[in-house]
């Protein structure tokens, strides 16, 4: 049984001329980090809102672990932990009562354990006295993913949740999702860093303007739409002839190659003497050049279809 | 269960968190009218109904002040909810409907009563001191009856203005314009008696003056309405707002400003 199903899901705000989802699918697995991928206003939140039934969508299923969100929402609620992207602030209780009452609304009257357990993981136990107002930016964040997983919920949805978070904080919170996806925890995880989705996500989607422009396994995605760059510095000016090759400046030389060709091969296509060689770089294609290859590739699709 | 009656300790703790302005507040302004208005001035005035103006002004008081609280209650929890963006939990909990608006409106009866008996206290002190007796409830269960009554009415509506409002100034429009000249007009300071027929006429529109006056039965044994009309119509009153609430609940918003 799949985590999370997303079944052709559209949703058409009133007031707005254009729809902001339009007829997305996908499945998380269990035990799978899923990555939602696309800019700013691409649908993301709006997909996560129709999940937690936050947002009701104007057609299409929404299934956790089988179930349909509109039909048993209390079941389904129950196995969900959300983070938003916003940070909650709450003005009138301190961290330990805020996790104590998040606890009573999934229907657990004692949490005590859970809740201390989850404070010393995201090193909050400190400050479990303080309000929310008193904590850092990055402990604000802490909290909200303690409120998430108070319940101990099977899947967990993260809405952007290293926007605006600093490096160190961020290195931090990439090794506790995948110790929670170690865990058995499926997650779907929204963002627009993608070197986030590179770094955690085993599947991601890619969402540009309310569509599902590419689906399918991270690296998969960048080997198929990225090239790899290799820069040779020779000891001599000699004249190559290659239709990889895409700058000279002196003795350096950059080239472009497909991702499924090797440095040997292009050597051996080159036939350089080796001992001609006196350096070599390669860098390596990423989830980002894979996603404003495909960003293009559909504009261009679109402009296509426009003239014609 | 556990999610109602969390929701519940929250509302209780809440307000316990801020006590000045939502116990000693209205404590000090009962205090105020009273003195003024029903020793000061109740001196000169006759009897009203056959009781003194000070144990008129009473119940209608403690009406006043317990649906100014509980409608506030309710909602300023959730506007600043609303503001802070804690009220998304509550529609991504597995919460019913109903389980918010049972404990909202429950927080809002607490809060009321709370306010009311306040009242009440300082007000059967004054009859002491003028009179020296207290001022005992005639019909116990009528007066709880009226105050359970109006606790969860006016925090429905605290629930479903707070549900539908989109700025703070709509919120505050609702109490100055349609509240509070309703409270005044509903017979907390005097008989409907004293008023002009045709005012009298339009009175009786107003639902607060059978919760007042519900409540004055409950309390002294008199009243302008019946006590059976005004149970009624309270009645009535609870589950249209009942209803209310829950379309606020369905059709409203849950998400932050």
């Amino acid at each position: 049984m799949k985590a999370l199903e997303v079944i052709d899901v559209r949703k058409q705000y009133k007031n707005s001329v254009v729809e902001a989802v339009k007829g997305i699918s996908f499945a998380v697995e269990p035990g799978e980090i899923f990555g939602l991928l696309g800019p700013n206003g691409a649908g993301k939140t709006t997909l996560i809102s129709s999940i937690t039934t936050l947002e009701t969508p104007s057609s299409g299923h929404i299934k956790v672990f089988g179930t349909d969100v509109s039909e048993n929402p209390i079941f389904t609620k129950k196995q969900i932990g959300v983070v938003h992207q916003e940070v909650i602030t709450s003005g009138f209780f301190d961290v330990e009562e805020i996790l104590n009452f998040h606890s009573g609304y999934y229907g657990i009257r004692k949490n005590t354990e859970r809740i201390h357990f989850l404070l010393q993981k995201l090193s909050l136990y400190e400050h479990r006295k303080k309000k929310v107002k008193q904590l850092s930016g990055g402990m604000k964040r802490r909290l909200m993913i303690a409120k998430a997983l108070v319940h101990s919920p099977k899947l967990l949805l993260l809405d952007e949740p290293t926007a605006g978070v600093d490096i160190q904080l961020r290195e931090d919170l990439w090794k506790f999702v995948r110790e929670l996806r170690g865990e058995g925890l499926s997650i779907l995880l929204t963002t627009h860093y993608l070197e986030e989705a590179e770094e955690l996500c085993d599947r991601v989607g890619i969402i540009h303007r309310g569509e599902m422009i590419k689906l399918g396994e991270t690296k998969a995605i960048v080997r198929e739409y990225t090239h790899k760059g290799i820069s040779l510095t020779l000891s001599e000016d000699i004249p190559l002839n290659s239709t990889y090759l895409t700058k000279k400046e002196g003795t350096q030389y950059d080239f472009t190659i497909p991702q499924d060709k090797s440095l040997g091969d292009l050597l051996l296509d080159l036939s350089i003497p080796t001992c001609l060689i006196r350096d070599v770089k390669i860098k390596e294609g990423d989830l980002e050049a894979a996603f404003l290859q495909l960003v293009s590739q559909k504009q261009a699709d679109k402009q296509k279809e426009g003239t014609r | 269960m556990v999610g109602f009656s969390t929701i519940l300790q929250r509302e209780v703790a809440r307000f316990l968190k801020v006590l000045v302005q939502t116990l000693v507040t209205p404590f000090v302004s009962s205090f105020l009218y009273l003195l003024i208005f029903g020793v000061s001035l109740g001196n000169q005035m006759g009897s009203h109904q056959g009781v003194s103006y000070l144990a008129f002004l009473i119940p209608g008081l403690m009406m006043m002040s317990l649906i100014n609280n509980a409608f506030q209650n309710s909602s300023s929890s959730i506007v600043s909810s609303k503001f802070s963006g804690d009220l998304e939990d509550l529609r991504v909990a597995p919460v019913t409907d109903s389980e918010i608006i049972w404990a909202m409106s429950l927080g809002s009866v607490i809060r009321g009563s709370l306010v009311a008996t306040i009242t009440y206290i300082v007000g059967t002190l004054f009859m002491y001191m003028q009179t020296g007796e207290f001022l005992v409830l005639k019909h116990p269960l009528v007066t709880l009856y009226f105050m359970l009554m109006a606790g969860l009415i006016f925090g429905m509506i605290g629930i479903s203005v707070a549900f539908w409002a989109t700025t703070f100034d709509q919120l505050s429009a609702f109490s100055a314009f349609i509240l509070l000249p309703l409270t005044y007009l509903g017979g907390v300071f005097l008989s409907i008696e004293h008023l002009h027929p045709f005012w009298q006429m339009v009175s009786k529109a107003n639902p607060l003056l059978y919760l007042i006056n519900g409540l004055r039965y409950g309390i002294l044994g008199v009243g302008d309405v019946n006590a059976w009309t005004a149970g009624g119509i309270t009645f009535i009153g609870f589950l249209v707002f009942y209803a209310m609430a829950r379309l606020s609940l369905k059709r409203g918003s849950f998400q932050r400003w």
